[in-house]
């Protein structure tokens, strides 16, 4: 009986192992890099700079098989031209669509490090949602690392492209790319200053529990864009960066517009107006419910303007056509 | 032999044991009885080093090599007297085997290795108590007069010269009383143990112990032969109860039955 | 001494080795496998791709089950352990707070904003293991009475201490500003970074650990009678339940420092190695720590193997495949009384 137990415990992993050799595409191991298709921009030959984690980050050249590990990074790659010297991404890369032919390398839930070597990067693009655990796991597996900080400000996500650029050899796309950026941000700005109402706006970012959703708070890309595009974000006030909000609160505050960040995960303007007690709201009665592309917000990469024009137009569809 | 001289044990601040003095020779068995809630287990338990005494020495061996337990480690003290508890819960996954070989942990190194003496001990205690043929079940399948007898074979197992009971008989039928407490004198006498018995029933008492001694709130009260503390006096004050003592039929012991004509 | 109970979990725990070192998300064909070990002196000149082969199983496979192997050990030992001196089939090696205790060390470190150097990513697993073992400490203290630690004080105090512990852990992480994301992640797989450090980091207190809990199945079988019979049998009861206590405790804090939470492994394996080969603990205690590592690899070979390349938290995998597997053995076991 023993005997038989044994075996089966053993041929479990076998067969789980084995049923996944096949159903999925294991990774290619080419066995020389690939040529690189993009001449580097400058003639600099060593590239030196402090990444976010204070190390000191050296490249022979610009990077031509950079591993991503953020989706804002993958943007932010693909934006500034790079897009061609990209050989790898996390799951959740998911813009622009070109990325998606990528390999794959895991997501946060577990990153795939054979997977990774595997691709013999010369750099890896490691964002503020990485763990310096996981940093230090590459450094010691003999991969560079390169650790981007989350920006908290416009200015600093400008100065990341910019660094980007640095690492990939893009610098001069990427200034028209950020001069770009800036004039949409300011056209912004300049229709905002004449706009004279500030709606308060909620942004809801988990309503698993309608008597308690999350909000976004202070410190966040949502509360800075929103502020920016002409609005007050009820979160402002509270004490955390993802609060929760009891629905008491949210109906003294009784916000002029609702914004479902959460519409990627099913939440309607109906399924909202039909929660029980949210009938009561303004904005339910006035239908100013609008679903929204959270990514647009949450990725700390130059969307965030596609971001901010969003907002600003559903805020003030009057001001921006 | 057993020497208890001024016991005095305490649990917090209730006084359980006063001055307990009482002997066991070697070869003898002394029936330890009394009413509930007089003390009796605590005085096992505090002989074999369960619970702390206040003071009072126990001495084991005659004059002329004698110490006290008192000052012992638990695995001296564990060579010079084993315990006999009641059969409930034990560990019912072990055999008869291994539970009887724990007896001899005192005179093994820590790791519990035995040898081919120790084997043979056990051998000759489960014989002994005639449960040798019980060797390879294991103790959750066995009777409570079984279980029973593998807790006095553990305890031989031990090789030590004093030996305690703590009610051995209260969960055993009339046939496993008898059979368990005949064991027991036997060994006593032929192996010259020196063995203090707790029990419930008096007559048991009578019937297999050399000397009694009677236990009541904490204090002895009487200790002699079966006859010399057995008396309607004795007992009806002790118990409570008014009770009659006749010669055994057909034993040269007291009888003792409760009740008045 | 009967052989065939090691001989038997010997086997498993080489071949769960043998499996964690050939299988993983980058498939090595076994020719491939087969001319690294023939060729093994000259890696160096080895062409691509058995270079990166070689590499992935030096640098990635092999410290990796060496880490998977030693947690496993650790938990299935000290879950035997455990249920020996608790006297309580339940019994698991979080059941005094070791757990929760690391995982407030470990919150409470990343909290502050260590450089990143090799000490500062020493703080996290470290500070996890302080907070186990202060955890254990403090229960120990709560429970004690006098001069004896009844077992029933020492369960309730844990239960409400490692409560507290938890609680205090996810309040922290819900009002953390941006560590979220780490914390999950180190509750689900620890501080364990590829390379040797981790394992070299754990080995010191799992060779004594584990070592005290190999010396110790003897004590163990004489405290399933019962403190006082233990007593009476010429064990010091105390002192031999505090040794095993934080022997067990220590073996566990260093794994779940590195490795995170991992359930399952500390309960059923000892419970199978009952059924199977009986509840002598000088032979229980041993055959858990080989059985332990052997279930754990295991584990961990399907966890980063089922959705390749995605991997899954290896507690999820002990619990899914764990209960199941264990649930059957408990059906077809002749012997009902094996506790």
């Amino acid at each position: 009986m023993f005997r038989k137990h044994l075996i089966a415990l053993l041929i479990i992993p076998l067969l789980a192992a084995c049923g996944s050799a096949q159903t999925t595409s294991p990774t290619v191991i080419p066995t020389q890099p690939a040529t690189n298709t993009q001449p580097p921009a400058t003639s600099n030959p060593a590239i030196t700079l402090t990444d976010g984690l204070k190390r000191t980050v050296t490249l022979s050249g610009p990077a031509q098989r950079v591993v991503s590990l953020a989706p804002a990074n993958t943007e932010t790659l693909f934006a500034i031209g790079a897009g061609a010297q990209v050989v790898g991404r996390d799951e959740t890369s998911d813009y622009p669509a070109t990325a998606l032919s990528l390999p794959t390398i895991g997501g946060y839930s577990g990153y795939n490090l054979e997977g990774i070597v595997a691709l013999h990067p010369d750099l890896v693009l490691a964002g503020g949602i990485n763990t310096p655990e996981l940093v230090a796991s590459l450094e010691q597996l003999g991969l560079t690392v390169y650790f981007l900080q989350n920006p908290t400000t416009l200015e600093e996500m400008y100065i990341n492209l910019e660094t980007v650029a640095k690492l990939t050899g893009h610098e001069s796309e990427t200034a028209a790319l950020v001069d770009s950026l800036k004039n949409r941000v300011a056209a912004v700005d300049a229709k905002i200053k004449a706009v004279s109402n500030t709606p308060t706006i909620y942004y809801e970012i988990d309503a698993t529990n309608p008597t308690k959703p999350y909000t976004a708070g202070p410190g966040t890309f949502v509360d800075l864009l929103i502020d920016r595009a002409g609005g007050k974000n009820i979160g402002a006030e509270l004490s955390s960066q993802y609060p929760q909000i009891s629905l008491e609160q949210l109906v003294v505050i009784n916000p002029d517009i609702i914004i479902l960040g959460d519409s990627a995960y099913g939440e309607t303007p109906a399924k909202v107006s039909a929660r029980p007690g949210w009938g009561t709201l303004a904005a339910v009665q006035t239908g100013q419910i609008y679903p929204f592309d959270d990514n647009l917000v949450s990725r700390p990469g130059p969307r965030l303007v596609d971001g901010l024009e969003a907002l600003a137009k559903l805020l003030h569809p009057d001001v921006f056509k | 032999m057993l020497k208890i001289e001024g016991l005095s044990v305490s649990y917090g601040d209730r006084r359980v044991l006063h001055n307990v003095s009482l002997e066991v020779n070697s070869g003898e068995v002394l029936a330890l009885i009394g009413p509930n809630g007089a003390g009796k287990s605590s005085l096992v338990r505090a002989v074999s080093g369960v619970v702390p005494v206040e003071s009072g020495h126990i001495h084991n061996g005659d004059l002329s090599y004698r110490y006290d337990l008192l000052t012992l480690t638990s695995m001296q003290r564990a060579r010079c007297l084993a315990v006999v508890p009641q059969a409930a819960s034990m560990p019912p996954a072990f055999t008869v085997w291994e539970t009887v070989m724990m007896g001899r942990t005192p005179h093994l190194n820590f790791l519990g290795q035995v040898s081919a003496k120790d084997e043979a001990i056990a051998r000759q205690a489960l014989q002994k108590v005639d449960a040798l043929e019980l060797s390879e079940r294991r103790v959750g399948e066995l009777s409570g007069g079984e279980q029973q007898r593998v807790l006095l074979a553990r305890a031989l197992t031990q090789s030590t010269p004093i030996l305690l009971l703590d009610e051995p008989t209260s969960n055993l039928d009339l046939h496993y009383q008898v059979g368990f407490m005949e064991t027991v004198r036997t060994l006593a006498h032929q192996d010259k143990l020196a063995v203090l018995v707790v029990l419930h029933d008096l007559n048991i008492a009578a019937r297999y112990a050399d000397r009694v001694a009677l236990l009541v709130d904490g204090e002895i009260t009487a200790a002699g032969t079966p006859q010399q503390v057995l008396t309607p006096e004795l007992i009806s004050t002790a118990y409570h109860l008014p009770v009659q003592v006749i010669p055994h039929p057909f034993a040269n012991v007291p009888l003792v039955l409760p009740g008045n004509k | 001494m009967k052989i065939r109970p090691y001989l038997y979990t010997l086997i498993f725990l080489v071949v769960a080795v043998v499996l964690s070192i050939a299988i993983g998300s980058v498939v090595i064909p076994p020719l491939d496998l087969g001319r690294i070990l023939i060729g093994w002196l000259d890696r160096a000149a080895f062409p691509e791709p058995l270079k990166t082969f070689a590499f992935i199983l030096t640098g990635i496979r092999l410290p990796r089950t060496a880490l998977v192997l030693l947690t496993g050990a650790a938990l299935g030992g000290s879950g035997a352990a455990y249920q020996g001196l608790f006297r309580n089939p339940l019994a698991d090696p979080y059941l005094i707070g070791v757990a929760s205790g690391a995982g407030l060390g470990a919150v409470l470190a990343m909290s502050i904003n260590w450089p990143y150097s090799f000490w500062g990513l020493l703080a996290v697993p470290v500070a996890a293991f302080i907070g186990a073992l202060l955890t254990v400490f403090l229960v120990y203290t709560l429970a004690r009475v006098g001069k004896v630690v009844p077992t029933t004080n020492l369960i309730l105090a844990g239960v409400a201490f490692g409560s507290f512990a938890t609680a205090v852990t996810t309040y922290l992480m819900l009002r953390s500003t941006g560590e979220l994301h780490r914390a999950i992640a180190w509750l689900n797989g620890g501080s364990s970074q590829a390379g040797w450090e981790p394992v070299l980091a754990m080995l010191p207190f799992l060779a004594i650990g584990l070592g005290i809990l190999m010396l110790s199945g003897h004590a163990l079988n004489l405290l399933q009678f019962g403190d006082d019979q233990a007593q009476q049998m010429g064990l010091p009861v105390t002192q031999a339940r505090t040794l095993i206590l934080v022997a067990a405790s220590m073996a566990t804090a260093a794994a779940v420092s590195f490795s995170g939470i991992i359930g399952f492994i500390g309960l059923i394996v000892p419970h199978v190695i009952r059924l199977w080969f009986g509840a002598d603990y000088r032979r229980l205690l041993p055959l858990s720590i080989i059985s332990g590592a052997g279930a754990l690899l295991l584990a961990d070979v399907i966890a980063r193997s089922v959705i390749s390349p995605q991997e899954l938290p290896v507690g999820i995998v002990t619990a899914l495949v764990g209960a199941p597997f264990f649930l059957w053995v408990l059906r077809r076991a002749k012997n009902q009384g094996y506790w």
